[in-house]
């Protein structure tokens, strides 16, 4: 029976999306994992990968706006007819404008079959173990249930983790990160479980087994944590095994978005980076003070959250630094929302602390923290994405001492936080040690030169170096 | 005196060691093997062949006894003991036929006559000087003896001279009952002798999960078999018109006895000593691709250590042979190797036992009775069941033990179930074909988590 591949809903607040780019061909196979197109809502582009093997039917064509849920094409397994008829005349039957498009009767008339049939497998389909409630509920929102994370008797995908699911932009689960990377790794069931308990990525881990196959014992003697490999020391990332020489790596999902994103970011603006040196010796002082006080709390205020409140506070009044740039006109946004790079095994994420200008530094750990836990978790929600208008990106905790980090376009500026070390100072004739941080500037030429792009780096600056400014 | 050259010298002609040798040629290396005896060793020529061809007999023997309670009435059966063993040294004479075929076609040379090491590239055959690039040992294993009993061949039997009895003994002795002495157990007993089978150990069958055990020897002594478990011989006399035993302070007389205590590699007089290869326990030491402490000297099958298997012996066989060929095999995985007792009631088990899995963290166990298996009804056999280990958290099958009709067939299902890692989930989303004794397996599995349907 063919398969319907549907416009994917991601967040509850999706309305409308389209299919930006099929990547499979019309006629074209696809292989269960790959990615078969581009889904682009106001908010997102997302890659959408195929949930069968088969011959993928283009069902709408590229831009037509659609709701979530909409069929966009189908999936013919091996060994059935793959109709010629279904592209353009179908297309046409389900128009952008159309907000009550009554999918059934619409459907009925042209591939009456395919619907039917199709809507029954869905149910029935994968190994995946789910409640009839969940997989309705599933349906009615537009989320591929099979993406939950099981919370019910024995793993059992519940009513309450699709809900959570939609909620996470139906994105949430390792098992769809995982399905999406490596749609075909061999590995035996005892092993995928031991994975799946022990939270190791199989594809992570060389298979000893017969023909390659990820056996009990590669994964028994496999590192355990995957999430240290953003640790300061960067030792535990060197016994992560990864990528080998000679391995072929498929630019696909999360490194694609990269790849695209930061091309698209130097192609379309010009960038340049700068460097200042900040005197941190009050700024240590007071988190020091703050990690003490607040310590029974389990807050804890890094020097990224001293920063980002400085970048924000400071963009307030650099609104250039703040803004969006076209050829026709400078949108000078209202408000701040500082994206945070945050380094993951498999890629860089940027969450976003929302209106960063207006949270204490308190509030801003608590969010950070909050952020960076959810991004290891892989439990983002597209809101935690979405609308960043700067970003800061630290590398210091590798002893990097400057760098030109890329604007997170359609952004125009970043600003790169390096290493804290031990400098020198000239007090009258006598040199003291001091605590002392470079930030790197990168900003958008087009926006703003070289001297206004100075001064917010100064303010930000001014700000870390008499650190109760952030107070107020 | 000839001198010959080879790439692979292996020596011993059994299960190992003509799979070694096949492989080696099917790799492209110019092959050597020398034998003694006949072609296919002890398993084919004096073990796993000839008497599955005697219990094959009993089989029958048992289930003509059984056809009038099936509404066949055929009468008291006479039995031929001499055709009976005939047919044996036959089925054995056309496989190890079979053997020699098989090497003229994988175009290896067979050399007839014993083997020593000179050094780790030459051996000797008598006169003949043989040079290989390496050497595999697959020499088997003997009958191990106990001080105190003489086999002599007429009387005190070895395996060999138990299966070409000249005479129906009238009241037998069987000496250990590991898998042989319980097969010669129920060979005798249905072809006609009074049956004593006696074990040091606490239970019959050592190597099995005790409750299996337990079962076997519930239902041996139900078919009169005598069974005295923990207890030794003290004592053997062979007089003029029998035996005469001491067994737990009591004096007996038996018409023949059997020894069968366990086996012992063939590691002697083929100058090992001189070449430094390292023994342990009686056995060749080896690493995970067969090789010896000597580099270029392999061994594989009983030499090489428990358990004296001929399926292991061959795995072994080729996996030393894809090692000398440069390939990286997969070294064999000694808790996934059944096996098999063909007695009767049969046995059959792979992984670990109860005992040995509950020692290594929670666990779950699954038993199903044949006696609610509707095939195992229908055809009249309900004496058995089967077991099944889980790891709880896991779901990994860590063993499986079975005893009943068919079971030696059937234990390959959990041993693939096994080599593939398996957990109890994919074993339970399996169909398994109705009406079948293998849907017993299923029920096991299912049974270790509470979800059994038919009992």
């Amino acid at each position: 029976m063919p398969k319907e591949i549907y416009l994917v809903k991601v967040g509850m607040s999706m309305t409308e999306g389209m299919v930006s780019e099929w990547f499979i061909p019309d006629g074209g196979t696809v292989k269960k994992g790959e990615l078969v197109y581009s889904l682009e809502t106001e908010k997102v582009n997302l890659d959408v990968d195929a949930e069968y093997d088969g011959v993928v039917k283009h069902l709408v064509e590229v831009g037509i706006t659609l709701k979530p849920g909409d069929v966009v094409g189908y999936i013919f397994e091996s060994g059935e007819d793959v109709p010629d008829n279904l592209d353009q005349a179908d297309s046409q039957t389900i128009p952008s404008e159309q907000k009550e498009p009554e999918p059934v009767v619409q459907s009925e008339a042209s591939v009456p079959e395919l619907v039917r049939e199709g809507a029954s497998n869905i149910e029935e389909s994968g190994r995946v173990k789910s409640s009839p409630a969940a997989r309705r509920l599933a349906q009615e929102l537009g989320v591929d249930y099979r993406a939950a994370r099981g919370t019910g008797p024995g793993g059992r995908i519940v009513e309450i983790d699709v809900r959570a699911l939609a909620d996470a932009g139906g994105r949430e689960s390792g098992r769809t990160e995982i399905s999406v990377q490596q749609p075909n790794l061999k590995a035996s069931p005892l092993a995928r479980k031991i994975a799946e308990e022990r939270g190791i990525d199989l594809a992570s881990i060389k298979g000893t087994g017969p023909g390659g196959r990820i056996v009990q014992s590669d994964v028994e003697q496999a590192p355990l944590d995957r999430n240290s490999v953003s640790s300061p020391t960067g030792l535990t990332a060197e016994l992560t095994p990864g990528p080998h020489p000679g391995d072929t790596v498929p630019v696909k999902g999360m490194r694609k978005t990269i790849a695209t994103r930061m091309h698209q970011s130097l192609m379309e603006s010009a960038q340049l980076s700068m460097d200042m040196e900040v005197i941190m010796n009050d700024a240590v002082k007071m988190r020091n003070g703050l990690v003490e006080e607040w310590a029974s709390e389990g807050v804890k205020p890094t020097y990224t959250d001293f920063v980002i409140k400085a970048c924000a506070k400071a963009l307030k009044s650099h609104p250039m630094m703040n803004s969006r740039f076209s050829f026709e006109e400078i949108l000078l946004l209202e408000e701040v929302h500082v994206g945070m790079a945050v380094a993951l095994p498999e890629g860089l994420v940027v969450p976003v602390v929302r209106n960063a200008d207006r949270l204490s530094i308190k509030e801003l750990a608590k969010e950070t923290s909050r952020l960076a836990k959810a991004a290891r978790e892989g439990s983002l929600s597209l809101d935690d994405y979405a609308g960043g208008t700067f970003t800061v990106s630290a590398l210091g905790m590798y002893g990097v001492d400057s760098f030109t980090p890329i604007i997170n376009h359609p952004q125009s500026g970043i600003m790169g936080i390096n290493r804290l070390y031990d400098g020198m100072e000239w007090e009258d004739e006598r040199i003291v040690k001091s605590k002392k941080m470079n930030l790197s500037l990168t900003w958008d030429h087009r926006a703003l030169d070289g001297a206004p792009a100075a001064e917010y780096l100064v303010e930000v600056k001014k700000l870390l170096e008499a650190p109760y400014r952030l107070l107020i | 005196m000839k001198e010959q050259s080879f790439d692979l010298l292996v020596i011993g002609g059994g299960p190992g060691g003509y799979t070694a040798a096949i492989r080696a040629s099917q790799l492209g290396l110019k092959v050597g093997l020398v034998e003694r005896e006949q072609l296919g060793g002890v398993c084919l020529n004096w073990g796993c062949i000839p008497t599955k061809s005697l219990l094959h007999a009993a089989d029958v023997m048992r289930e003509i006894e059984s056809a009038s309670s099936l509404g066949i009435d055929v009468g008291k059966p006479k039995i031929d003991l001499e055709k009976i063993v005939g047919r044996s040294r036959d089925v054995a004479g056309q496989l190890s036929g079979g053997i020699s075929h098989l090497m003229k076609k994988n175009k290896i040379e067979v050399i007839r006559g014993e083997a020593t090491l000179k050094d780790k590239n030459t051996v000797f055959v008598g006169e003949d000087q043989i040079s290989a690039a390496s050497i595999v040992l697959a020499t088997g294993a003997s009958p191990k003896n106990l001080p105190h009993v003489v086999v002599d061949g007429d009387r005190v039997w070895d395996a060999r001279s138990a299966m070409t009895p000249a005479f129906l003994p009238g009241k037998l002795l069987i000496i250990g009952a590991g898998a042989i002495g319980v097969e010669f157990a129920s060979f005798y007993k249905s072809m006609g002798s009074e049956v004593t089978l006696i074990e040091m150990m606490d239970q019959i069958l050592p190597a099995e999960d005790s409750e299996v055990a337990e079962k076997a020897k519930e239902s041996f002594s139900s078919q009169g078999i005598r069974v005295l478990t923990g207890t030794g011989i003290e004592s053997l006399e062979i007089k003029k018109n029998g035996l005469l035993a001491s067994i737990a302070g009591a004096e007996e007389k038996f018409d023949a006895a059997i020894l069968s205590v366990g086996v012992e590699g063939n590691t002697k007089g083929m100058g090992l000593e001189g070449l430094g290869v390292e023994l342990e326990g009686g056995f060749v030491l080896v690493d995970e691709h067969q090789q010896t402490s000597v580099e270029g000297v392999y061994a594989i099958g009983d030499v090489s250590g428990v358990p004296c298997l001929a399926h292991k012996a061959s795995h072994e066989g080729i996996i030393c042979a894809e090692a000398i060929a440069g390939e990286l095999p997969l070294p064999i995985n000694k808790n996934r190797i059944p096996g098999c007792t063909y007695s009767y009631p049969q046995i059959a088990s792979v992984g670990l036992t109860e005992r040995e899995a509950s020692g290594r963290g929670s666990i779950k166990v699954g038993r199903f009775p044949l006696l609610a298996n509707g095939k195992a009804v229908a055809v009249n056999d309900t004496e058995g069941m089967i077991k099944t280990i889980f790891d709880e958290k896991t779901g990994e099958l860590l063993g499986a033990h079975m005893i009943g009709p068919g079971v030696t067939e059937m234990i390959q299902g959990f041993v693939v179930a096994m080599s593939l890692e398996t957990t109890e989930a994919d074993l339970m989303a399996t169909v398994f074909p109705h009406p079948t004794l293998s849907e017993a397996m299923h029920e096991s599995v299912l049974s270790a988590f509470g979800r059994t349907i038919n009992f």
